[in-house]
């Protein structure tokens, strides 16, 4: 007996909690959330964590000057393109979502990305997303991310 | 307890079909109320298979003969710990488990992507639930169910197989089936990126963690098995390329591919289908080890039965997911085109793709090699198997070039890798290379096989070495930090990069100690009490052994023990300390086995000295204590560098959790971005 009404009991307890949602209409939330990346931003990450490992492998000896400098012209055009793609998504989606400081930050750093910055050091003209300066190592950090 | 766990199996069928149904009819209209409750009923599913495989265990604790199931695996004398991990010492058990296991990953997914990645979850749920339901109605219909009962109750148990009575055989089984079904969410949302149309990078970006946890626990419980293998069945190897081990080893091999090719796919958007394809093979893959396990279709030291209807469902329901998933695919083909193309032969891209196609290989003459019993009994009437010859001559060259990638894969560059870019970064390794070659062959190592195996170690550990020591100098030169810190700070930053080369060198000092196989002797003396016997090492010193005498006890029944000789050996290298080895043979009570071997096993980091107590000359005497009986023969293996598959297996085991370690900057940066509105930036530094 004992035994039956568990068994009911735990069957019961199931059939609420499974069927509550559908009767008493509550939502599980369908929306994408304000932090999940749209497919141009994955890209876009991904084109300057490329650039990140250029520029490592450059610093830690692997690449000589000549192959560096091929690669990241390669790299840097595709970062371009990556945020304009980017920006264009956001405009065509009406407006930034994550707010107007954003659409200024990549309009600048696109600029950046095509006039370089300069280190702070010795003056070489480095790209923006360039963690070092390429010429002497100095930290660019502050240089070009003010 | 034990009828409310049957009862409760029952239960979860139709809440697994609720859930199953409601997940896709959830993500088709958009329905969020549908999609919670898909989602309930996964937490149902698992709370109900909770109390059913409680409901097992509680049967083994209370020596429940009347289940065929309990019967057929335990009796009164068992030891409670055998008891316990009952569960899982048969087919029935085990398929429940693997659903239990199955649900705890699927709550776990649930549970954290309930605030996120939502155009998911509803075709995550609703796969979670087929499979799942799948399991259920395995354990209820194929004839499999724990909780069948016999017309009778028998006074006791047949018992466990003393084999599997071994701690390494109870952590053994879990652990793989950890490894099969974690990789069930990968496979989920590779399903779910299929049918909601999202079919760039971002499937695998979210369950990279799972793959690499799944990962982890298959390579970490194909190990187990190997040390099982070797301590417990008593002839001196770890891998017989028995149908079951290779059932395990094939989704292992198609894991390590897909570990690999999806970095192309994030970093070049390129091999989306063949991506597909890699994870739809792996998820089927563990299920048919499951089932080759679990059908006794081929004849192995594990299989557990011999039944065709278990086949039959399996095969059927591989055979729908295969032509479900193929029919997405083209489907969605125009979605899945590469974005990019490979540059050049020499890239980093092409050394991602020969690794691909060589793991594929391996996992398709494994394949063949393990069903070729099965081909020829369809075409000649007889099981012919293939044996170990065949799968080392095929698996030897794999492995050799895969090794080689191993070393050439982090230096070369991405795209296209230039003349000096090779120069630069291999003239050091190879040479390295080639004079381990020309030491070694001077120390006297002839065996061409290991002596290129080692050589291209050499290479391999050099190449990482060097990337860790050029990393850490670039960083203390760039940061002004010491080298310490500038080595721990290189790691962490990318832990992804550094976690998988440390992954490299475990998977190096493997093959290291695979090729010392090459160097194994086997001596057998047939010895009495007080005899010297002596055994070269192929490293040059000498263990001389010293037979003690041999012990006998009788056991009344205890833990199933009819009797137990031990024969005591005492040893020592180049006359050092004498040490005391012991090695046994058992004979249990409850099966008409064989007399079970125990070994005796020295280990040190160069090699392991292996005691094998083959035979007792007189074993009626020795059970009189006769003391003429004494005399034994005893094997004495000499199995150089079997120690350093632990070893790699530890450094492999550390080196995925550092890659799955959630990266500090990473969340950072994310927090950065989702609160400040700082620039995209953050993330690439």
């Amino acid at each position: 007996m004992t035994l039956y009404l568990g068994v009911a009991l735990v069957a019961a307890a199931v059939v609420l909690f499974i069927l509550q949602p559908v009767v008493k209409g509550i939502h599980a939330s369908l929306e994408r959330e304000d932090d999940e990346l749209t497919e141009t931003e994955a890209r876009k990450r991904v084109a300057l964590l490329a650039l990140r490992d250029v520029e490592y492998d450059f610093l830690a000896g692997k690449l000589d000057e000549h192959d560096y400098r091929s690669l990241k012209a390669d790299l840097t055009a595709e970062a371009l393109a990556a945020l304009e793609a980017d920006e264009e998504s956001k405009k065509g989606a009406g407006g930034g979502r994550v707010g107007d400081d954003l659409e200024a930050e990549i309009a600048r750093m696109r600029t950046e990305l095509r006039a370089g910055g300069a280190c702070p050091s010795c003056a070489f003209v480095n790209e923006d997303g360039s963690r070092f300066c390429s010429a002497c190592g100095h930290t660019l950090a502050e240089a070009v991310t003010p | 307890m034990t009828i409310l766990g049957e009862f409760a199996l029952w239960i979860s069928l139709p809440v697994a079909a609720w859930g199953m149904a409601l997940g896709y009819a959830g993500g088709r209209t958009q329905r969020g109320d549908l999609v919670l409750s898909a989602e309930r009923s996964i937490y149902a599913v698992f709370g109900l298979l909770i109390l059913a495989s409680a409901g097992v265990s509680a049967a083994f604790l209370g020596d429940k003969f009347e289940y065929w199931y309990v019967a057929s695996y335990s009796n009164r004398d068992l030891e409670l710990f055998y008891k316990v991990t009952g569960l899982w010492a048969g087919q029935r058990g085990s398929l429940l488990f693997w659903a239990l296991l199955l649900g705890l990953f699927s709550s776990i997914c649930v549970f954290t992507n309930r605030n996120k990645n939502r155009s998911f979850m509803p075709y995550v749920a609703g796969v979670l639930q087929t499979i799942l339901l799948f399991f259920i109605v395995v354990l209820l219909f194929a004839d499999v169910n724990p909780f069948e009962r016999l017309d009778f109750v028998p006074a006791d148990g047949q018992g466990l197989n003393p084999q599997l009575q071994n701690y390494w055989m109870t952590i053994h089984p879990p652990t793989l089936y950890l490894g099969f079904t974690a990789f069930t969410i990968p496979f989920a949302f590779a399903v779910a990126a299929l049918l909601n149309g999202r079919l760039d990078a971002r499937w695998i970006q979210l369950t990279r963690r799972w793959i690499l946890t799944s990962w982890l626990f298959l390579s970490v419980g194909i190990v187990f098995g190997m040390r099982w293998a070797y301590e417990e069945l008593g002839w001196g190897g770890y891998w017989f390329w028995d149908p079951v081990e290779n059932a395990s080893l094939l989704p292992w091999l198609t894991a390590t591919a897909f570990l690999h090719s999806i970095q192309i796919q994030e970093n070049r958007g390129m091999l989306k289908v063949w991506n597909m394809s890699l994870v739809l093979m792996t998820f089927l893959l563990t299920i048919f080890a499951t089932f080759l396990t679990r059908s006794g279709l081929i004849e192995s030291v594990h299989s557990f039965a011999q039944e065709l209807k278990i086949a039959y469902i399996f095969l059927s329901f591989m055979g729908s997911v295969l032509a479900a998933c193929v029919v997405l695919i083209l489907y969605r083909l125009p979605q899945l085109r590469s974005e990019n193309q490979i540059e050049s032969f020499f890239s980093r891209e092409s050394a991602f793709l020969f690794n691909n196609l060589l793991l594929l290989g391996a996992a398709f003459s494994v394949m063949w090699g393990t069903m070729f019993p099965l081909i020829s009994e369809g075409f000649t009437g007889q099981q012919i198997s293939v044996g170990p010859p065949f799968f080392e001559k095929v698996n030897f060259p794999i492995g050799l070039f895969l090794l080689t990638l191993v070393g050439v894969g982090p230096v070369i560059a991405w795209r296209r890798a230039t003349k000096r870019n090779l120069q630069k970064n291999f003239s050091v390794p190879v040479i390295v290379g080639a004079v381990t070659a020309v030491s070694l062959w001077m120390l006297g190592a002839r065996h061409e096989l290991a002596l290129v195996t080692w050589s291209i170690s050499a290479f391999v550990l050099t190449v990482i070495v060097t990337e860790f020591w050029k990393g850490t100098k670039a960083r203390a030169r760039i940061e002004g930090e010491g080298y310490v810190l500038a080595f721990f700070h290189l790691i962490t930053r990318n832990r992804r990069r550094w976690g998988g080369y440390m992954v490299h060198v475990g998977f190096v000092m493997m093959c290291i100690a695979f090729a010392g196989a090459a160097y194994n002797t086997d001596n057998r003396f047939n010895v009495q009490p007080g005899d010297v016997v002596e055994v070269a090492s192929p490293f040059g010193h000498t263990y001389s052994l010293t037979y003690e005498g041999l012990s006998m006890s009788i056991g009344r029944g205890q833990r199933n023990l009819l009797w137990q000789a031990i024969a005591t050996v005492s040893v020592s290298q180049d006359g050092g300390p004498a040490q005391i080895l012991t090695t046994e043979k058992r004979q249990y009570t409850n099966r008409d086995t064989q007399p079970m071997t125990e070994v005796g096993i020295r280990s040190i980091v160069r090699e392991d000295l292996y005691l094998i107590l083959s035979a007792l000359n007189d074993t009626n005497g020795a059970l009189r204590a006769d003391p003429g009986a004494q005399g034994i023969d005893l094997q004495v293996l000499i199995k150089p560098l079997v120690g350093w598959i632990w070893f790699g297996c530890l450094m492999l085991a550390i080196g995925t959790i550092v890659a799955l370690w959630p990266s500090v900057d990473r969340t950072r940066a994310a927090t950065r971005v989702a609160t400040a509105g700082e620039p995209a930036l953050a993330g690439a530094d």
